[in-house]
């Protein structure tokens, strides 16, 4: 059984104009131990998808519906949302993308960390104290006694994001989902924060969602791609597979406007001409039709299928781009 | 090299541009258009009040007295039988005119001390703004209770008084804003080519200073018509028989019981007053700020 | 942090003498004389100017303001012309008065307002956010002594719940906690109702911007209780610009008694410098507006402290 299993997700917002689809048809599922990748424009619906598995989608004005969506066989969705306070936390956690604004400015560190503690383990003040120094010293924060009593505007952006990922696996989640955790960092900030999750998440055999528009960090990091584009998946595959066949107009998009993919995790999207798709009345054919370079007069007629294009590698994508 | 015309200054277009959007923008602002008919109706009760008023103001008709509400008298009677509707437009007048003179003081004493302090900063600056912040340490009424009393309870004194309490509030907000513009390029490129301080701070900045000044103003005004209905209570303000909002509520106190309309009906136009002119100065200073009509215009967007 | 506190400390003393300066000369420089107010028109010359002696009012101007800020420093605010007895021991009796005042005013607005302008927030567009509006709509429109006079037309006259006055009297202050409050109710409510207003529409906005902030996805994404969430991480930010702002408004609250002293006879500062100003007391003029003006800046010291204290990124 998948640690997550996420059947036809979507999530809509009523607002003035009418209904955003931001989620769409989502379907994928998430081993144990696994890293997987989900990639696209901002707007293609990843952040959403992340809130919506972690019940954080405001509701009303929000709408959260799925065929199923389980973690370790719990239905997320039934839960009241008491119960969904006891998982989020513990069994599921996030990070954000600004640690500058992640953290509460008048809270000290220790404040922020030994309350989830306290909260989903029960810990008493001292043992809370004492699992926060241990944390903090995990993720690679030196003096950590004393940082306990500093506040975060005494941090720097990546020591605040040690915290984060510190409060995130506080109390050992199954799941973790980064939302561009590393999007406002420095380049080498960057990369030490990625080989501090890629260590955590092997030593302690975490699921990771990791969410991102760059597509370097994710080719270090994940075993496994989504590519979203318009609140959908539109292509997923191995990490190797993706790269070396990549098999949505999309993906080849993504791939063209990057620069050669070394695992250096410098390279970034630059975003693919033409207008992002309209979520309101989506179009019955291929969203990334009115975008993409390569499309066949298939695409034209009907709405693409799921194919596969190899082991664990599907796309919805009307042109044989492998050929 | 492109040589802006001092004679023709490269701000108006600035200003007058501005002000021609937030002419366009304010209509749309609910409360401030009911805020401005309303505020309209009772400034022209007032002005045509010999002509309105059903009743002399200070006829005393002993036979009348403390009559309730009735469709003789609308708003009813007080202790000496006088029409306590009538009182209401005519102690308008002295309200609104009061809150007008203010107004002008305020801008005529206030406005030139700012944009000294703001235009030439250092000594200058240090020492009014010290006196401004000696003022601002007073509570704005126990000063003008102070000022009223020593010179004498009369209204041209109360006028002299509220203009006082308000024109360093107002100096301190021009200041501000003259400090803001002060550096900006249009100021520094009339001044490369040779205009006087006299001439920049009028032409240039006075400009575009004027939205904080507006908008302060309908604050000195609701703040002065407030204040002389509170002079005027205590008895500082406008003397007997002569109406006025605050004094005729000061006479009611002694006949809550027995006429409690002689104290709701002035209790009642100053708040509508007071509401009127707030509504007026939210919806200003709205549509001059043109960080507020981006987001209205992106509602009114999704509204249609 | 305390250097910049006492950097705003020597300020005061500063700040003071002008605001000192500035009543001495408007005293001076309006018309009417205390010693013939105080003791009429038929007396004899003599006597004038004995009493002008006394009071140091027959010597120059700069010479009576030095006299008297020279008494000042050593804490003696000079006797009172009318009353004949030191303006300390006058001040004695009106400043706890006038203080009680000020505080039950701004008990009623944070009771009202931290509850109000929380639920406002976290329910907006629902019923008790446009009671909230409305009411401070209405808080900041309606003079006090207005609002006042419609508190002791029903809770006095019509249903006859609470006093009218009683404030400073001697049986107040040896009854009973109720019997002690009940004269404070109606005009703490008038007197504090504009600040109400004020805090009120304050915490509401401070609220609203702080829920939308990240950090309080973040307390959800942690699985906190909703108590927490809004308690510690939204009220704690929120609370800041609103202690700042009561202690600001609390400064003013002893100068804007003057209305609610006269009207539920208060024997307070504001009543008192009302009748120094009448009888021309210059002493009294001058020694309350001092402790008046050093209280607002005392109050404007203590936001800035309250501003510090509660947001650890403030350093002065």
């Amino acid at each position: 059984m998948p640690l997550l299993s996420v059947r036809n997700l979507q999530t809509r917002f009523a607002t003035d104009r009418g209904i955003v689809r931001a989620v769409n048809g989502v379907s994928f599922d998430l081993e144990e131990g696994e890293v997987l990748g989900l990639v696209g424009e901002s707007g293609s619906g990843k952040s959403v998808t992340a809130l919506s598995i972690m019940r954080l989608v405001p509701e009303p004005p929000g709408k959260v519906t799925a065929d199923s969506l389980t973690l370790e066989g719990t239905d997320l969705l039934r839960l009241s949302e008491a119960d969904a306070r006891e998982i989020r936390g513990s069994r599921m956690a996030m990070i954000f993308q600004d640690p500058m604004r992640s953290l509460n400015p008048v809270l000290t560190i220790g404040r922020q960390l030994t309350e989830v503690l306290r909260r989903h383990q029960k810990l008493s003040g001292t043992a809370a104290r004492r699992r926060a120094i241990e944390l903090l010293e995990t993720v690679g924060i030196p003096m950590a006694e004393k940082r306990l009593a500093a506040y975060p505007h005494q941090f720097s952006g990546g020591m605040r994001q040690r915290v984060m990922i510190a409060i995130a696996l506080s109390c050992n989640p199954r799941l973790l989902i980064a939302d561009e955790a590393t999007t406002a960092l420095d380049v080498t900030i960057q990369a030490q924060i990625i080989d501090l999750v890629k260590r955590l998440q092997r030593e302690r055999g975490t699921s990771v969602i990791w969410i991102s528009h760059d597509l370097g960090v994710v080719a270090g990091l994940c075993d496994r791609v989504n590519v979203m584009y318009a609140g959908n998946v539109v292509e997923t595959a191995p990490i190797r597979e993706l790269f070396h066949r990549p098999s949505h107009g999309y993906t080849l998009g993504l791939m063209g406007s990057t620069p050669r993919v070394d695992g250096s995790g410098t390279a970034r999207l630059t975003p693919i001409e033409g207008m992002p798709p309209n979520l309101i009345d989506p179009i019955p054919l291929c969203p990334f039709l009115p975008r993409c370079r390569v499309s066949v007069p298939a695409c034209q007629a009907r709405p693409p299928e799921r194919r596969e294009f190899g082991v664990g590698h599907w796309a919805s994508c009307l042109a044989d781009l492998a050929k | 090299m492109a040589v802006v015309q001092p004679s023709s200054p490269a701000t108006p277009y600035r200003i007058t541009g501005s002000f021609v959007l937030a002419a366009r923008q304010f209509p749309r602002h609910r409360a401030a258009m009911v805020g401005l008919v309303l505020l309209v109706l009772i400034c022209l009760a007032a002005a045509l009040a010999p002509w309105i008023a059903p009743y002399d103001p200070v006829q005393i008709k002993l036979s009348a007295k403390l009559k309730p509400p009735s469709f003789e008298h609308l708003l009813g009677t007080d202790h000496f039988g006088r029409d306590v509707f009538s009182r209401l437009i005519y102690g308008g007048r002295t309200s609104l005119s009061v809150g007008v003179l203010v107004v002008v003081f305020a801008f005529v004493l206030g406005v030139p001390l700012g944009l000294a302090s703001g235009y030439f900063g250092g000594r200058i600056d240090n020492l009014l703004m010290r006196l401004v912040d000696a003022f601002l340490t007073f509570p704005p009424l126990l000063l003008a209770v102070a000022l009223v009393g020593l010179l004498g309870p009369d209204i041209q004194n109360v006028m002299l008084a509220l203009g006082l309490v308000q024109a360093p509030v107002l100096a301190r907000i021009v200041r501000g804003s003259t400090l803001a513009v002060r550096e900006d390029v249009y100021v520094t490129a009339a001044r490369a080519l040779g205009a006087g301080p006299a001439r920049i701070v009028l032409s240039h900045i006075l400009r575009n200073v004027m939205s904080p000044i507006v908008v302060q103003l309908t604050i000195v005004f609701s703040a002065a018509v407030v204040a002389e209905a509170s002079l005027s209570f205590l008895g500082f303000g406008t003397q007997p028989p002569q109406p006025s909002w605050g004094r005729d509520m000061s006479e009611a106190r002694r006949f809550l019981g027995d006429a409690p309309w002689m104290f709701m009906a002035p209790t009642g136009i100053i708040m509508l007053c007071v509401l009127s002119i707030n509504f007026l100065g939210d919806g200003l200073r709205d549509a001059l700020d043109p960080r507020a009509w981006r987001t209205r215009r992106q509602l009114s967007k999704g509204e249609g | 942090m305390w250097r910049y506190l006492g950097r705003r400390l020597i300020q005061v003393p500063l700040v003071l003498v002008v605001v000192s300066l500035m009543t001495f000369l408007i005293t001076r420089a309006t018309p009417g004389d205390p010693v013939q107010i105080m003791l009429g028109m038929q007396t004899s010359k003599e006597a004038a100017e004995a009493m002008r002696k006394e009071f140091n009012l027959d010597r120059s101007l700069p010479e009576q303001y030095a006299l008297w800020i020279g008494k000042v420093v050593q804490g003696d605010l000079g006797r009172s012309i009318r009353l004949n007895d030191p303006v300390t021991s006058l001040l004695a009796e009106r400043l706890p008065v006038s203080l009680q005042l000020a505080a039950s005013a701004m008990a009623f607005a944070l009771l009202v307002s931290i509850p109000l302008g929380v639920i406002a927030a976290l329910r907006r567009n629902s019923w008790i956010d446009y009671l909230c509006t409305g009411y401070t709509v209405a808080g900041f429109a309606i003079p006090n002594f207005g609002l006042a006079l419609i508190l002791i037309y029903v809770f006095s006259i019509q249903l006859d719940w609470l006093p009218i006055t009683g404030i400073g009297t001697a049986e107040q202050v040896s009854g009973g906690l109720w019997t002690y409050i009940k004269p404070f109710i109606i005009p703490a409510i008038a007197l504090g109702t504009l600040q109400t207003a004020i805090l009120t529409r304050l915490l509401r906005s401070s609220m609203i911007d702080v829920l939308s902030q990240d950090y309080m996805r973040t307390a959800r994404a942690k699985g906190l209780l909703p108590a927490t969430i809004i308690v510690v991480h939204a009220l704690k930010n929120a609370m800041i610009p609103f202690v700042t702002m009561a202690a600001i408004q609390f400064g003013y609250m002893i100068g804007i008694q003057v209305t609610i002293e006269y009207i539920f006879a208060v024997p307070g500062m504001g009543s008192a410098v009302l009748n120094a100003v009448v009888n021309r007391d210059f002493p009294v003029i001058q020694g309350f507006t001092l402790v008046i003006s050093a209280f607002f800046l005392f109050a404007n010291i203590m936001a800035d402290l309250f501003y510090a204290l509660l947001d650890p990124r403030i350093r002065y």
